[in-house]
Protein backbone atom coordinates (compact mmCIF):
# COMPACT_ATOMS: atom_id res chain seq x y z
CA UNK A 1 0.00 0.00 0.00
CA UNK A 2 1.20 3.18 -0.77
CA UNK A 3 0.14 7.10 0.23
CA UNK A 4 -1.23 7.34 -3.21
CA UNK A 5 -3.91 4.33 -2.42
CA UNK A 6 -7.23 5.47 -1.14
CA UNK A 7 -8.70 3.50 1.25
CA UNK A 8 -12.35 2.86 2.15
CA UNK A 9 -13.68 1.70 5.41
CA UNK A 10 -16.77 -0.30 5.23
CA UNK A 11 -19.10 -1.53 8.78
CA UNK A 12 -19.15 -5.40 8.52
CA UNK A 13 -22.70 -6.25 10.21
CA UNK A 14 -25.90 -5.24 9.26
CA UNK A 15 -25.03 -2.12 7.20
CA UNK A 16 -21.99 -4.10 5.80
CA UNK A 17 -24.70 -6.81 4.56
CA UNK A 18 -27.08 -3.73 3.37
CA UNK A 19 -23.77 -1.81 1.64
CA UNK A 20 -22.33 -4.44 -0.09
CA UNK A 21 -25.05 -5.49 -2.67
CA UNK A 22 -25.39 -1.61 -2.81
CA UNK A 23 -21.93 -1.36 -4.46
CA UNK A 24 -22.16 -4.46 -7.07
CA UNK A 25 -21.87 -3.57 -10.36
CA UNK A 26 -20.24 -0.06 -9.57
CA UNK A 27 -16.78 1.52 -9.85
CA UNK A 28 -16.54 0.51 -5.80
CA UNK A 29 -17.89 -3.09 -6.37
CA UNK A 30 -15.46 -5.52 -3.81
CA UNK A 31 -13.52 -8.04 -4.56
CA UNK A 32 -16.03 -11.53 -4.72
CA UNK A 33 -12.89 -13.77 -4.57
CA UNK A 34 -11.49 -11.61 -1.31
CA UNK A 35 -15.16 -11.26 0.20
CA UNK A 36 -14.94 -15.14 0.31
CA UNK A 37 -12.13 -15.09 2.38
CA UNK A 38 -10.69 -14.23 5.48
CA UNK A 39 -8.84 -10.80 4.44
CA UNK A 40 -10.11 -7.53 5.46
CA UNK A 41 -8.55 -5.43 3.11
CA UNK A 42 -10.45 -5.64 0.37
CA UNK A 43 -9.68 -4.45 -3.43
CA UNK A 44 -12.61 -2.65 -5.37
CA UNK A 45 -13.02 -2.53 -9.22
CA UNK A 46 -11.16 0.53 -9.14
CA UNK A 47 -7.51 -0.34 -8.57
CA UNK A 48 -6.41 3.03 -7.00
CA UNK A 49 -9.18 2.44 -4.16
CA UNK A 50 -9.77 -0.49 -1.53
CA UNK A 51 -12.03 -1.10 1.05
CA UNK A 52 -11.19 -1.91 4.80
CA UNK A 53 -13.79 -4.27 6.26
CA UNK A 54 -14.27 -3.02 9.99
CA UNK A 55 -16.66 -3.05 12.85
CA UNK A 56 -18.69 0.02 13.48
CA UNK A 57 -17.48 0.82 16.90
CA UNK A 58 -13.49 0.66 15.39
CA UNK A 59 -14.53 2.29 12.02
CA UNK A 60 -14.29 5.95 12.91
CA UNK A 61 -11.33 5.87 14.92
CA UNK A 62 -9.82 4.80 11.25
CA UNK A 63 -10.89 7.12 9.67
CA UNK A 64 -10.27 10.09 12.53
CA UNK A 65 -6.88 8.77 11.88
CA UNK A 66 -6.83 9.30 8.57
CA UNK A 67 -5.55 5.71 7.98
CA UNK A 68 -9.03 5.06 6.02
CA UNK A 69 -9.92 8.50 4.08
CA UNK A 70 -13.53 7.56 3.69
CA UNK A 71 -15.97 5.41 5.70
CA UNK A 72 -19.40 4.37 6.16
CA UNK A 73 -20.95 4.08 9.49
CA UNK A 74 -24.07 4.53 11.43
CA UNK A 75 -25.05 7.81 13.10
CA UNK A 76 -25.98 5.94 16.21
CA UNK A 77 -22.36 5.20 16.32
CA UNK A 78 -21.26 8.28 15.53
CA UNK A 79 -22.56 10.34 18.13
CA UNK A 80 -21.07 7.56 20.91
CA UNK A 81 -18.04 7.79 20.25
CA UNK A 82 -17.79 11.83 19.46
CA UNK A 83 -14.59 11.17 17.11
CA UNK A 84 -13.32 14.23 15.29
CA UNK A 85 -14.33 13.41 11.77
CA UNK A 86 -16.40 14.91 8.67
CA UNK A 87 -20.08 13.85 8.27
CA UNK A 88 -20.51 14.39 4.69
CA UNK A 89 -24.08 13.03 3.82
CA UNK A 90 -26.87 10.95 5.17
CA UNK A 91 -26.88 7.99 2.61
CA UNK A 92 -30.62 6.87 4.29
CA UNK A 93 -30.00 3.51 4.32
CA UNK A 94 -29.44 1.09 7.48
CA UNK A 95 -32.38 3.21 9.03
CA UNK A 96 -33.30 1.97 12.47
CA UNK A 97 -34.62 3.64 16.06
CA UNK A 98 -32.73 3.69 19.02
CA UNK A 99 -35.37 2.95 21.53
CA UNK A 100 -36.19 1.71 25.33
CA UNK A 101 -37.69 -1.23 25.29
CA UNK A 102 -38.94 -3.35 28.03
CA UNK A 103 -40.79 -6.84 28.47
CA UNK A 104 -44.01 -6.69 27.62
CA UNK A 105 -46.79 -5.12 29.87
CA UNK A 106 -44.21 -2.76 31.41
CA UNK A 107 -44.77 0.91 30.44
CA UNK A 108 -42.51 4.11 30.28
CA UNK A 109 -44.46 5.26 33.70
CA UNK A 110 -43.90 1.87 35.43
CA UNK A 111 -39.67 2.42 34.42
CA UNK A 112 -39.92 6.03 35.69
CA UNK A 113 -41.55 5.41 39.00
CA UNK A 114 -38.72 2.75 39.62
CA UNK A 115 -36.43 3.98 42.88
CA UNK A 116 -33.67 2.29 41.25
CA UNK A 117 -34.01 2.11 37.71
CA UNK A 118 -30.72 -0.58 35.83
CA UNK A 119 -31.04 -0.35 32.19
CA UNK A 120 -28.68 -2.18 29.72
CA UNK A 121 -27.23 -0.74 26.80
CA UNK A 122 -24.28 -0.22 24.24
CA UNK A 123 -25.07 3.30 24.12
CA UNK A 124 -24.00 4.55 26.97
CA UNK A 125 -23.87 8.35 26.03
CA UNK A 126 -27.10 8.38 23.89
CA UNK A 127 -29.01 6.89 26.93
CA UNK A 128 -27.02 9.13 29.56
CA UNK A 129 -28.12 12.05 27.58
CA UNK A 130 -31.45 11.23 27.53
CA UNK A 131 -31.97 10.69 30.99
CA UNK A 132 -30.51 13.88 31.45
CA UNK A 133 -33.11 15.48 29.16
CA UNK A 134 -35.76 13.54 31.36
CA UNK A 135 -34.65 14.33 34.42
CA UNK A 136 -34.11 10.76 35.38
CA UNK A 137 -31.50 8.89 36.90
CA UNK A 138 -30.62 4.70 36.43
CA UNK A 139 -27.91 2.70 36.70
CA UNK A 140 -26.17 2.03 33.26
CA UNK A 141 -25.31 -1.80 32.60
CA UNK A 142 -22.77 -1.48 29.68
CA UNK A 143 -23.07 -4.39 27.22
CA UNK A 144 -21.33 -5.18 23.74
CA UNK A 145 -24.22 -7.59 22.42
CA UNK A 146 -27.40 -9.46 23.12
CA UNK A 147 -28.74 -6.88 25.23
CA UNK A 148 -32.00 -8.33 24.61
CA UNK A 149 -31.42 -11.52 27.38
CA UNK A 150 -30.73 -8.49 29.91
CA UNK A 151 -34.14 -8.23 31.60
CA UNK A 152 -35.34 -11.73 30.52
CA UNK A 153 -32.34 -12.66 32.78
CA UNK A 154 -32.95 -9.85 35.61
CA UNK A 155 -29.63 -8.33 34.69
CA UNK A 156 -31.92 -4.59 33.73
CA UNK A 157 -34.98 -3.82 33.59
CA UNK A 158 -34.97 -2.67 30.12
CA UNK A 159 -32.65 -2.05 27.42
CA UNK A 160 -31.61 1.19 25.12
CA UNK A 161 -30.73 -0.70 21.75
CA UNK A 162 -31.30 -0.54 17.97
CA UNK A 163 -34.19 -1.36 16.54
CA UNK A 164 -34.85 -2.36 13.13
CA UNK A 165 -37.62 -4.62 11.98
CA UNK A 166 -38.53 -5.74 16.00
CA UNK A 167 -37.94 -9.34 14.86
CA UNK A 168 -35.64 -9.68 17.92
CA UNK A 169 -37.45 -7.71 20.29
CA UNK A 170 -40.09 -9.86 19.53
CA UNK A 171 -38.92 -12.86 19.86
CA UNK A 172 -37.24 -12.26 23.36
CA UNK A 173 -40.52 -11.33 24.75
CA UNK A 174 -39.78 -7.10 24.30
CA UNK A 175 -41.44 -4.08 23.24
CA UNK A 176 -40.54 -0.49 22.20
CA UNK A 177 -41.59 1.52 25.30
CA UNK A 178 -39.84 5.13 23.93
CA UNK A 179 -37.70 6.12 20.66
CA UNK A 180 -34.62 7.80 21.98
CA UNK A 181 -33.65 9.47 18.47
CA UNK A 182 -33.27 7.60 14.99
CA UNK A 183 -30.10 6.37 12.96
CA UNK A 184 -28.73 6.16 9.36
CA UNK A 185 -25.39 4.95 7.75
CA UNK A 186 -23.74 8.24 7.14
CA UNK A 187 -20.45 9.01 4.43
CA UNK A 188 -17.69 10.30 6.69
CA UNK A 189 -13.91 11.79 5.67
CA UNK A 190 -11.08 12.12 7.65
CA UNK A 191 -10.92 15.57 8.64
CA UNK A 192 -6.85 16.07 7.28
CA UNK A 193 -7.63 14.61 3.84
CA UNK A 194 -10.45 16.15 3.24
CA UNK A 195 -9.23 19.38 3.77
CA UNK A 196 -5.69 19.07 2.57
CA UNK A 197 -6.20 16.93 -0.51
CA UNK A 198 -9.76 17.77 -1.47
CA UNK A 199 -8.97 16.88 -5.68
CA UNK A 200 -8.54 13.45 -4.46
CA UNK A 201 -10.66 12.87 -1.89
CA UNK A 202 -13.87 15.16 -3.21
CA UNK A 203 -14.11 13.21 -6.55
CA UNK A 204 -13.82 9.63 -4.31
CA UNK A 205 -16.30 10.44 -1.93
CA UNK A 206 -18.75 12.17 -5.76
CA UNK A 207 -18.19 8.14 -6.75
CA UNK A 208 -19.40 6.86 -3.55
CA UNK A 209 -22.39 8.49 -3.30
CA UNK A 210 -23.08 8.17 -7.23
CA UNK A 211 -22.61 4.69 -6.88
CA UNK A 212 -25.20 4.13 -3.84
CA UNK A 213 -27.21 6.48 -5.66
CA UNK A 214 -27.65 4.61 -8.66
CA UNK A 215 -28.66 1.68 -6.92
CA UNK A 216 -31.24 3.27 -4.59
CA UNK B 1 -12.57 3.67 28.68
CA UNK B 2 -9.21 5.77 28.70
CA UNK B 3 -6.72 5.60 25.62
CA UNK B 4 -2.88 5.20 27.12
CA UNK B 5 -0.53 6.57 24.69
CA UNK B 6 3.44 7.69 25.16
CA UNK B 7 1.86 11.55 26.31
CA UNK B 8 4.93 13.30 26.74
CA UNK B 9 6.93 11.79 23.79
CA UNK B 10 10.76 11.97 24.11
CA UNK B 11 12.83 13.63 21.22
CA UNK B 12 15.50 11.26 19.31
CA UNK B 13 18.64 12.98 17.93
CA UNK B 14 16.72 13.60 14.66
CA UNK B 15 13.74 15.43 16.31
CA UNK B 16 15.33 17.28 19.09
CA UNK B 17 17.81 18.88 16.23
CA UNK B 18 14.76 19.47 13.78
CA UNK B 19 13.30 20.74 16.42
CA UNK B 20 15.96 23.33 17.30
CA UNK B 21 16.47 24.34 14.13
CA UNK B 22 13.29 25.15 13.34
CA UNK B 23 12.47 27.35 16.10
CA UNK B 24 15.66 29.33 15.62
CA UNK B 25 14.85 29.70 12.01
CA UNK B 26 10.90 30.23 12.61
CA UNK B 27 11.81 32.53 15.46
CA UNK B 28 14.36 34.60 13.07
CA UNK B 29 11.35 35.40 10.47
CA UNK B 30 9.20 36.69 13.54
CA UNK B 31 12.91 38.81 14.39
CA UNK B 32 13.06 39.50 10.74
CA UNK B 33 9.30 41.13 10.31
CA UNK B 34 9.80 43.34 13.64
CA UNK B 35 8.60 40.58 16.04
CA UNK B 36 10.32 40.36 19.35
CA UNK B 37 10.15 37.29 21.52
CA UNK B 38 8.58 37.14 24.89
CA UNK B 39 8.81 33.92 27.21
CA UNK B 40 6.09 33.36 29.61
CA UNK B 41 6.38 31.28 32.84
CA UNK B 42 5.88 27.31 32.12
CA UNK B 43 3.96 27.69 35.01
CA UNK B 44 0.69 29.59 35.54
CA UNK B 45 -1.59 30.70 38.20
CA UNK B 46 -5.06 31.75 37.12
CA UNK B 47 -6.85 30.75 34.31
CA UNK B 48 -7.06 27.14 34.82
CA UNK B 49 -9.33 25.32 32.52
CA UNK B 50 -9.73 21.65 32.46
CA UNK B 51 -7.77 20.40 29.44
CA UNK B 52 -5.09 21.92 31.42
CA UNK B 53 -2.14 19.79 33.76
CA UNK B 54 -2.87 21.13 36.94
CA UNK B 55 -1.16 20.53 40.20
CA UNK B 56 -0.41 21.73 43.97
CA UNK B 57 2.01 23.87 44.43
CA UNK B 58 2.04 23.71 48.32
CA UNK B 59 -1.61 24.64 48.85
CA UNK B 60 -1.94 26.64 45.66
CA UNK B 61 -3.19 25.34 42.58
CA UNK B 62 -1.60 26.03 39.54
CA UNK B 63 -1.08 24.75 36.22
CA UNK B 64 1.65 24.00 33.36
CA UNK B 65 1.46 26.54 30.56
CA UNK B 66 -1.65 25.15 28.36
CA UNK B 67 -1.89 27.73 25.76
CA UNK B 68 0.48 30.66 24.94
CA UNK B 69 -1.31 33.35 23.56
CA UNK B 70 -4.11 33.13 27.49
CA UNK B 71 -0.22 33.50 29.06
CA UNK B 72 1.10 36.39 26.85
CA UNK B 73 -2.23 37.65 27.31
CA UNK B 74 -1.62 38.25 30.71
CA UNK B 75 1.80 38.89 31.18
CA UNK B 76 1.24 42.06 28.89
CA UNK B 77 -2.17 43.12 30.45
CA UNK B 78 -0.55 43.07 33.80
CA UNK B 79 3.09 44.70 32.68
CA UNK B 80 2.39 46.70 29.56
CA UNK B 81 0.63 50.22 30.00
CA UNK B 82 0.77 50.34 25.88
CA UNK B 83 1.03 46.82 23.54
CA UNK B 84 4.22 46.57 22.31
CA UNK B 85 2.72 46.08 18.46
CA UNK B 86 4.45 42.22 18.04
CA UNK B 87 5.58 39.70 19.69
CA UNK B 88 6.61 36.36 19.47
CA UNK B 89 7.25 33.20 21.20
CA UNK B 90 8.71 29.60 21.22
CA UNK B 91 8.40 26.78 23.87
CA UNK B 92 6.00 23.85 24.82
CA UNK B 93 2.70 23.81 26.26
CA UNK B 94 0.27 20.83 28.37
CA UNK B 95 -2.44 20.19 27.37
CA UNK B 96 -4.71 17.14 27.99
CA UNK B 97 -5.19 15.36 24.51
CA UNK B 98 -8.76 15.45 22.40
CA UNK B 99 -7.55 12.69 20.51
CA UNK B 100 -6.24 9.95 22.38
CA UNK B 101 -3.02 9.95 20.02
CA UNK B 102 -1.85 13.74 20.77
CA UNK B 103 0.69 14.18 22.74
CA UNK B 104 0.25 16.27 26.37
CA UNK B 105 3.30 18.12 25.70
CA UNK B 106 3.58 20.36 22.53
CA UNK B 107 6.01 22.51 21.05
CA UNK B 108 4.86 25.48 19.40
CA UNK B 109 6.12 28.85 18.04
CA UNK B 110 4.16 31.67 17.24
CA UNK B 111 3.89 35.36 16.99
CA UNK B 112 0.57 37.85 17.61
CA UNK B 113 0.14 41.27 16.31
CA UNK B 114 -1.33 43.57 19.16
CA UNK B 115 -3.02 47.02 18.07
CA UNK B 116 -4.59 49.94 20.67
CA UNK B 117 -8.38 50.24 20.46
CA UNK B 118 -9.50 51.78 17.04
CA UNK B 119 -6.72 51.21 14.74
CA UNK B 120 -7.85 49.44 11.56
CA UNK B 121 -7.71 45.49 11.44
CA UNK B 122 -7.03 45.05 7.92
CA UNK B 123 -3.74 45.61 7.65
CA UNK B 124 -2.25 43.44 10.61
CA UNK B 125 -4.75 40.48 9.27
CA UNK B 126 -2.54 41.21 6.30
CA UNK B 127 0.62 41.02 7.44
CA UNK B 128 -0.21 38.04 9.71
CA UNK B 129 -1.45 36.27 6.19
CA UNK B 130 2.23 37.22 4.43
CA UNK B 131 4.28 35.87 7.36
CA UNK B 132 2.20 32.59 7.11
CA UNK B 133 2.82 32.53 3.42
CA UNK B 134 6.53 32.36 4.06
CA UNK B 135 6.33 29.40 7.04
CA UNK B 136 6.06 26.40 4.41
CA UNK B 137 9.03 27.74 2.51
CA UNK B 138 11.16 27.78 5.81
CA UNK B 139 10.07 24.54 7.02
CA UNK B 140 11.35 23.16 3.56
CA UNK B 141 7.81 21.85 2.79
CA UNK B 142 7.38 20.86 -0.67
CA UNK B 143 3.80 22.30 -1.07
CA UNK B 144 0.99 23.84 1.39
CA UNK B 145 -1.95 25.26 1.49
CA UNK B 146 -3.41 28.35 3.43
CA UNK B 147 -7.05 28.32 3.96
CA UNK B 148 -8.74 31.67 5.11
CA UNK B 149 -11.90 31.68 6.76
CA UNK B 150 -14.02 34.13 9.04
CA UNK B 151 -15.35 33.56 12.31
CA UNK B 152 -18.25 36.11 12.10
CA UNK B 153 -19.99 34.14 9.09
CA UNK B 154 -21.37 31.85 11.59
CA UNK B 155 -21.00 33.80 14.52
CA UNK B 156 -23.17 36.41 13.35
CA UNK B 157 -25.93 34.99 11.94
CA UNK B 158 -26.69 32.62 15.22
CA UNK B 159 -26.45 36.27 17.54
CA UNK B 160 -28.75 37.51 15.06
CA UNK B 161 -31.29 34.69 15.47
CA UNK B 162 -30.82 34.52 18.74
CA UNK B 163 -29.40 31.34 18.96
CA UNK B 164 -27.21 30.79 22.01
CA UNK B 165 -26.09 28.26 24.49
CA UNK B 166 -26.40 24.27 24.28
CA UNK B 167 -28.45 24.93 20.84
CA UNK B 168 -25.80 27.01 18.70
CA UNK B 169 -23.01 24.48 19.82
CA UNK B 170 -25.23 22.10 18.15
CA UNK B 171 -25.14 24.14 14.83
CA UNK B 172 -21.32 24.99 15.56
CA UNK B 173 -20.99 21.12 15.93
CA UNK B 174 -22.87 20.34 12.95
CA UNK B 175 -20.77 22.78 10.56
CA UNK B 176 -17.17 21.51 12.22
CA UNK B 177 -18.57 17.87 10.80
CA UNK B 178 -19.41 19.75 7.62
CA UNK B 179 -22.77 18.10 7.89
CA UNK B 180 -25.47 20.48 6.67
CA UNK B 181 -28.19 17.74 7.75
CA UNK B 182 -27.06 17.68 11.17
CA UNK B 183 -27.99 21.43 11.43
CA UNK B 184 -31.30 20.69 10.17
CA UNK B 185 -31.67 17.92 12.79
CA UNK B 186 -30.45 20.26 15.62
CA UNK B 187 -32.94 23.00 14.71
CA UNK B 188 -35.40 20.76 13.77
CA UNK B 189 -39.03 22.87 15.02
CA UNK B 190 -36.77 26.08 15.60
CA UNK B 191 -38.31 28.99 13.65
CA UNK B 192 -34.40 29.51 12.09
CA UNK B 193 -33.93 26.19 11.11
CA UNK B 194 -34.97 26.75 7.31
CA UNK B 195 -32.60 29.98 7.22
CA UNK B 196 -29.47 28.55 9.17
CA UNK B 197 -30.11 25.36 7.34
CA UNK B 198 -29.63 27.31 4.40
CA UNK B 199 -26.60 29.61 5.19
CA UNK B 200 -24.88 26.22 6.07
CA UNK B 201 -25.17 24.74 2.99
CA UNK B 202 -24.16 28.20 1.57
CA UNK B 203 -21.38 27.69 3.86
CA UNK B 204 -20.15 23.69 3.15
CA UNK B 205 -20.80 24.49 -0.96
CA UNK B 206 -17.22 25.36 -1.90
CA UNK B 207 -14.16 24.73 -0.79
CA UNK B 208 -11.68 26.35 -3.16
CA UNK B 209 -12.10 28.24 -7.00
CA UNK B 210 -12.61 31.57 -7.42
CA UNK B 211 -16.14 31.70 -6.87
CA UNK B 212 -15.81 30.56 -3.30
CA UNK B 213 -16.87 33.79 -2.09
CA UNK B 214 -19.68 33.92 -4.42
CA UNK B 215 -21.51 30.81 -2.01
CA UNK B 216 -22.60 33.71 0.19
CA UNK B 217 -24.68 35.22 -2.54
CA UNK B 218 -27.03 32.13 -1.47
CA UNK B 219 -27.46 32.59 2.04
CA UNK B 220 -30.09 34.68 3.66
CA UNK B 221 -27.35 36.65 5.77
CA UNK B 222 -25.65 37.64 2.48
CA UNK B 223 -26.74 41.24 3.27
CA UNK B 224 -25.64 40.55 6.84
CA UNK B 225 -22.07 39.30 6.52
CA UNK B 226 -21.28 42.18 3.71
CA UNK B 227 -18.69 43.60 5.51
CA UNK B 228 -16.96 39.87 6.38
CA UNK B 229 -17.57 39.22 2.31
CA UNK B 230 -15.60 42.54 1.61
CA UNK B 231 -12.72 42.17 4.12
CA UNK B 232 -11.91 38.25 2.32
CA UNK B 233 -12.57 39.80 -1.20
CA UNK B 234 -9.95 42.34 -0.30
CA UNK B 235 -7.72 39.98 1.17
CA UNK B 236 -7.84 37.59 -1.52
CA UNK B 237 -6.85 40.37 -4.07
CA UNK B 238 -3.98 41.61 -1.95
CA UNK B 239 -2.66 38.24 -1.54
CA UNK B 240 -2.79 35.98 -4.63
CA UNK B 241 -0.50 38.42 -6.83
CA UNK B 242 2.04 37.32 -4.35
CA UNK B 243 1.25 33.61 -3.98
CA UNK B 244 4.68 31.71 -3.31
CA UNK B 245 5.32 28.91 -5.69
CA UNK B 246 3.80 25.72 -4.42
CA UNK B 247 1.29 27.67 -1.80
CA UNK B 248 -2.15 27.23 -2.63
CA UNK B 249 -4.54 29.92 -1.61
CA UNK B 250 -7.99 28.38 -0.56
CA UNK B 251 -10.93 30.11 1.16
CA UNK B 252 -12.92 27.87 3.71
CA UNK B 253 -16.62 29.67 4.55
CA UNK B 254 -17.40 26.81 7.11
CA UNK B 255 -13.69 27.13 9.51
CA UNK B 256 -15.64 26.79 12.67
CA UNK B 257 -12.36 25.78 15.17
CA UNK B 258 -11.96 28.06 17.84
CA UNK B 259 -15.33 29.94 17.03
CA UNK B 260 -15.66 30.50 20.76
CA UNK B 261 -12.44 32.47 20.72
CA UNK B 262 -11.65 33.93 17.26
CA UNK B 263 -13.99 37.26 16.49
CA UNK B 264 -12.73 37.80 12.89
CA UNK B 265 -10.49 36.25 9.74
CA UNK B 266 -8.79 32.56 10.60
CA UNK B 267 -5.53 30.99 8.80
CA UNK B 268 -4.88 27.89 8.80
CA UNK B 269 -1.80 26.24 7.41
CA UNK B 270 -1.93 22.38 6.02
CA UNK B 271 0.15 20.14 3.95
CA UNK B 272 -1.06 17.72 1.47
CA UNK B 273 -1.85 14.63 2.96
CA UNK B 274 -1.19 15.86 6.76
CA UNK B 275 -3.80 14.57 8.74
CA UNK B 276 -3.56 18.02 10.71
CA UNK B 277 -3.15 21.55 10.28
CA UNK B 278 0.64 22.73 10.51
CA UNK B 279 -0.67 26.14 11.78
CA UNK B 280 -3.61 27.94 12.79
CA UNK B 281 -4.87 31.31 14.23
CA UNK B 282 -6.73 34.34 13.56
CA UNK B 283 -8.22 37.63 15.37
CA UNK B 284 -9.46 37.44 18.80
CA UNK B 285 -10.18 41.07 19.73
CA UNK B 286 -12.79 39.98 22.93
CA UNK B 287 -9.64 38.61 24.66
CA UNK B 288 -7.43 42.29 26.01
CA UNK B 289 -10.89 44.04 26.69
CA UNK B 290 -11.66 40.40 29.05
CA UNK B 291 -8.08 41.02 30.71
CA UNK B 292 -9.02 45.24 31.04
CA UNK B 293 -7.14 46.10 28.02
CA UNK B 294 -9.17 47.74 25.38
CA UNK B 295 -6.61 46.54 22.71
CA UNK B 296 -7.21 44.44 19.81
CA UNK B 297 -5.44 41.19 19.01
CA UNK B 298 -4.78 38.36 15.87
CA UNK B 299 -1.86 36.10 15.86
CA UNK B 300 -1.07 32.51 14.66
CA UNK B 301 1.07 28.97 16.27
CA UNK B 302 3.25 26.91 14.25
CA UNK B 303 2.54 23.57 15.89
CA UNK B 304 5.60 22.19 15.95
CA UNK B 305 5.21 18.23 17.10
CA UNK B 306 2.92 18.16 14.10
CA UNK B 307 5.22 18.97 11.84
CA UNK B 308 7.73 16.79 13.71
CA UNK B 309 5.40 13.72 13.74
CA UNK B 310 5.20 14.83 9.84
CA UNK B 311 9.13 14.41 9.10
CA UNK B 312 9.25 11.13 10.31
CA UNK B 313 6.11 9.79 8.62
CA UNK B 314 5.94 11.38 5.18
CA UNK B 315 9.64 12.75 4.45
CA UNK B 316 8.72 12.95 0.90
CA UNK B 317 7.04 16.55 2.01
CA UNK B 318 10.12 17.97 2.55
CA UNK B 319 12.30 19.30 -0.03
CA UNK B 320 14.82 17.08 1.83
CA UNK B 321 15.48 14.57 4.29
CA UNK B 322 14.68 16.45 7.28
Amino acid sequence: MTHRTLLIAFPKGRLGDELVPKLAGTPLALDAEALKSRVLRIPTATPSVAALLLKGADLPRYVAAGVAQLGIVGSDTLDEMDMDLLELADLGFGACRLSLCAQEGVTLEALRAKPHLRLATKFPKATESWLSREGLTAELVPLSSSAELAPLLGLADAIVDLVQTGGTLKAHGLVETFVLGRSSARLVAARGAYLSEPARIRPLADLLLGALKARA
Amino acid sequence: MPVRTPHFPDLLFGPAARLRKWEGALIGLFEAHGYRELHPSLVLRESLPDGALRFFDGDELVALRWDFTVALAGLLARGFPTPPARVAYAGAVFRRPVQPWEAVERFEVGCERIQPEGESSAEADLELARLLMAIPGVLGLKSAILHLGHAALVRRPLEAEGLFGDLADAVVAALSRRAPHRVKEALDGHPSAGRLTAHAEALLSELDGPTTLDALQASPYAELLRDERDHMDRALKALLPILPPNLELRVDLADVAGLGFYTGPTLRLWAPGAQQELAAGGRYDRLFPGLGRPWQAAGFCVRLSRLLDLAETRPDLFEQAQ
